[in-house]
């Protein structure tokens, strides 16, 4: 069923905002933040995901939940006291709910035993803090039992059960054709709870036949009218092949309490007296000249308005005059709102009024976020939005590219309203993009928490800073960052930090730094990993290198080439694959999937001193500025941001080296040169001095110059993904569509420059 | 004439599938996050009949309940609490702040819309 998988689908979407809402709360309470506020949040996340949970059936994950949750009431009230012990165990909770929400999400059953051992200590703790007081065995049977009852969507019927048990002894269906009596009896906080009898007279006419009888002795005098006061009861006979007593105790069970029920078999007498099914005449005289009042008297008379009281008492003034209910129900319908669309009068008590008020509009002010209001949008459409705000883009830089001098000459108005039409789509891109964008917080937020599992695991003492996590970040990219960033700080950690004994050893303060860092640069996002931990041994990596045929024997890499190595396929810098950073996955993962989201990883390490690896990510991934170059007569598009110059062939100077490889000479550095003609297998039109040299600058200010055949400008592309549409293709970074309905491929400037570096090195 | 419905949670799930229920009866539904966005609502719109959870962030529902019952212009309306609290305590909370009627979680939309009918007119 859609409609259920959509609801799932928002419950699982809400579950890992309220799984990363209890990350964020355990962190302040680990600072030492233990408030209410934080300990009433977390119980609000897990009751949320019970709640979502029950509707689901996911009943593995409620019966935890709902022993964790009960766990939380328990600190909450303060009857546990919340001991860096019992943080560490809900902190164990969370992961259980998650892999718990995991599974459901899946649809896979984890162990029956899952968490089994969490859950007693839940109950051992709850219990260890009330084994004195004498509801210890209601607690563990509450605890126990009430996981069965909370899958049964049915109303809990209070009440009724003891009362049929004690007052009847015969099962209520035995004698079918008999009618029931009911003795009703409202008290005045029926009213006040918004019941109304005429509704239950509906239920129970839903039932079986009925008729109603009313008792209005109770009327006062009018001088003595109290509107809050109830003056009437009644009596109902009900006569139904299926009436049961339990369920004509279920129509009253809101309003249990809050009257007086007499059930009796047999429609003839009813329980209580019957002090007189008719009133006394003057009284009765009284109320039906009350009902007769004008709106205008009544007002001046400020009396007597009782919104349901007076309601409930019109079918009981018509009863006498000998209608029957079920007649009753039409016609008391324009007598009502006249009586109910009243405020009450200002002599009536209003007890508490005046400081609920103010206590509202305080909480209001303390509370509610700056006026910043929100809608919550599907994904999709958002992207639907980037994605045609993207073609509007090009469309208008095709629209600009296509005027000449001519048409510029002779149309000036045409050229002025293109100037503003491509400021405003300018500015609607800028807009668009910052709808998806959202704090890189939700990532890190989860970090700290990995670190300290980190040092607890490796023995080491390692502290985490975060700066910059309110930069903002397209969706996307936020999304596929905890992979990548929970594997970088791994390696930071287990082997970057050294053990306390080796770095107070070597002078360092014996608590190692990861600092995890966000922060805009143009058009990027830097996203930097650094520790101040020993740095990357580069003779071990070069010796695994070496061993596992990654750089050839003869070949002396650079200390920045070992670096990144470690990016290479299939390298593992641990002697041996710990289960920290280990799990099978290398740093080539990280990469590919930064470069996945367009984005590039660079490591920089310094014997003893620490490494630093920086992400660098686009600010969204829909728009790219590029150049457009043409190779073997097809267009091809290089991202602007990586460009740092453009040279011509007939001015560079190219060099052979021993391997064979082609360097370009640039202000005494030399360069590796990509021919991209020749790397794509695409015959050169041009000849090799007419060609021009795009001068790119890759990850680690590494240099690569593409040569190609022309240069035809500048514009902003939409990237469509080659892998989703066809298939991944080493050198490409994607596709694009031109403003002409070309289709240019995007050189992948990292992609060729790994490539060429291990064509020159084997 | 349609009933509007108030439905105030604080899960996005509970509030779509409430959404979801009641509009498929034929009710209109508005919807609050917490008490204090109902009792906005409140303000500003009449409703026929309210749903509210129990536990949420900056005003819980009892909190909400005892302010819509404290204006006096709502004693006559229906408030059911939304809760999946089978016990008898929690219920009595509702009741005494002025809760009409209770609705257990996970809520089956046949019983909904049946308890909806039993408090509204």
């Amino acid at each position: 069923m859609s409609d259920l998988d959509d609801f799932k689908a928002t419950y699982f979407d809400e579950c890992s905002e309220l799984l990363t809402e209890l990350e964020e709360q355990f962190a302040a309470i680990e600072e030492g933040e233990r408030g209410s506020d934080r300990l009433n949040a977390v119980f609000r996340a897990i009751h949320s995901i019970k709640g979502g949970a029950g509707a689901f059936g996911f009943s593995a994950l409620v019966g935890f939940a709902h022993a964790y949750e009960t766990l939380l009431d328990y600190v909450r009230d303060g009857r546990v006291e919340l001991t860096d012990e019992v943080a560490a165990l809900c902190i164990r909770a969370n992961d259980i709910v998650a892999d718990y929400v995991k599974a459901a999400q899946l649809g896979e059953e984890l162990p029956l035993d899952y968490g089994s051992e969490e859950k007693s200590r839940f109950d051992a703790l709850a219990r260890g803090d009330t084994s004195t007081s004498d509801d210890e065995d209601d607690l563990s049977g509450e605890i126990v039992e009430e996981f069965d009852l909370e899958f049964v969507p049915v109303m809990v019927s209070i009440g009724t059960d003891d009362a049929s048990d004690d007052t009847f002894d015969a099962p209520p269906m035995e004698d079918v054709d008999g009618s029931w009596s009911i003795r009703f009896t409202p008290h005045r906080a029926l009213y006040a709870r918004a019941n109304d009898p005429l509704l239950l007279f509906r239920e129970l006419a839903a039932l079986g036949e009925i008729s109603v009888t009313a008792h209005l002795a109770e009327i006062s005098q009018l001088a003595d009218f109290d509107p809050f006061a109830v003056y009437c009861s009644w009596t109902i006979t009900l006569s139904g092949p299926d009436v049961s007593e339990i369920s004509i105790r279920e129509v009253f069970e809101f309003v249990d309490g809050d009257c007086e029920i007499i059930i009796s078999r047999g429609g003839a007498a009813p329980a209580a007296p019957v002090k007189a099914i008719v009133a006394d005449e003057e009284e009765d005289a009284d109320f039906a000249s009350l009902l007769a009042l004008t709106e205008e008297e009544m007002a001046s008379k400020k009396a007597v308005v009782v919104p349901s009281a007076a309601k409930a008492e019109v079918p009981a003034a018509a009863e006498d005059a000998g209608l029957s209910f079920l007649d009753l129900a039409a016609e008391i319908k324009p007598a009502a709102p006249v009586v109910a669309a009243r405020p009450v009068a200002p002599t009536a008590p209003k007890p508490p009024a005046a400081a609920a008020p103010t206590a509202a509009n305080e909480q209001e002010e303390s509370h509610r976020p700056s006026g910043v209001q929100s809608i919550r949008v599907d994904l999709d459409k958002v992207d639907r939005v980037v994605n045609m705000v993207g073609e509007l883009v090009i469309t208008q830089s095709m629209l600009t590219q296509q005027m000449d001098e001519t048409l510029r000459a002779r149309y000036t108005e045409l050229v002025r309203g293109l100037e503003v039409l491509a400021q405003t789509t300018r500015g609607l891109q800028d807009s668009v993009m910052a709808i998806r964008a959202q704090p890189v917080k939700s990532v890190f937020s989860r970090m700290p928490r990995l670190v300290r599992e980190l040092a607890i695991k490796t023995g080491k003492k390692i502290k985490l800073e975060t700066i910059g996590e309110n930069t903002e970040i397209d969706k996307t990219v936020i999304e596929q960052l905890s992979d990548p960033l929970t594997h970088m700080i791994r390696n930071s950690a287990d082997h970057g930090i050294e053990s306390p004994e080796k770095r107070l050893a070597v002078g360092k303060n014996e608590f190692g730094t990861v600092r995890l860092s966000a922060e805009q640069a143009g058009g990027n996002i830097l996203i930097i990993v650094e520790d101040d931990g020993a740095g990357i041994n580069r003779d071990r990596v070069l010796q695994l290198a070496r061993d596992k045929g990654i750089v050839a024997p003869d070949f002396t890499p650079t200390d920045e080439q070992i670096d990144q190595l470690i990016f290479a396929p299939g390298f593992s810098t641990a002697d041996a694959v710990s289960d920290i950073s280990g799990r099978g996955v290398g740093m080539d993962v990280v990469l590919s999937n930064i470069k996945k989201i367009g984005g590039s990883v660079h490591v920089r390490s310094r014997t003893g001193k620490g490494t630093r690896m920086t992400l660098r990510l686009p600010l969204t991934l829909a728009v790219l500025d590029v150049m457009l170059v043409r190779l073997g007569g097809s267009p091809y598009v290089v991202p602007l941001s990586s460009i740092v110059e453009t040279i011509q062939c007939s001015r560079a100077s190219f060099d052979r080296v021993p391997s064979g490889g082609r360097v370009l000479q640039v202000r005494g550095e030399y360069v590796q040169v990509a021919d991209l003609c020749q790397r794509f297998g695409l015959p050169s039109e041009v000849k090799p001095d007419d060609q021009f040299v795009v001068l790119c600058e890759t990850e680690g200010s590494q240099k690569l110059a593409l040569v190609v055949d022309d240069i035809i400008g500048q514009q902003q592309v939409v990237i469509k993904s080659l892998e989703e549409n066809f298939e991944r293709v080493e050198g490409i970074a994607g596709g694009t569509i031109l403003g002409d309905g070309n289709v240019a491929l995007i050189v992948d400037v990292q992609g060729l420059r790994t490539t060429q570096l291990h064509q020159n090195a084997a | 004439m349609t009933l509007r419905v108030l439905t105030v949670d604080d899960s996005r799930t509970i509030l779509a599938m409430l959404h979801h229920t009641l509009s498929n009866a034929g009710f209109e539904v508005l919807q609050a996050e917490d008490g204090q966005q109902g009792l906005d609502v409140l303000k500003n719109e009449s409703v026929d009949v309210v749903i509210t959870d129990i536990n949420m962030p900056v005003m819980d529902g009892i909190e909400f309940i005892k302010n819509v019952r404290a204006t006096g212009q709502h004693n006559s309306l229906p408030i059911l609490i939304l809760t999946t609290e089978t016990s008898q305590d929690k219920r009595d909370q509702g009741k005494a702040a002025g809760g009409t009627g209770w609705i257990v979680k996970p809520f089956d939309p046949e019983k909904l819309i049946s308890v909806i009918n039993r408090v509204v007119h």
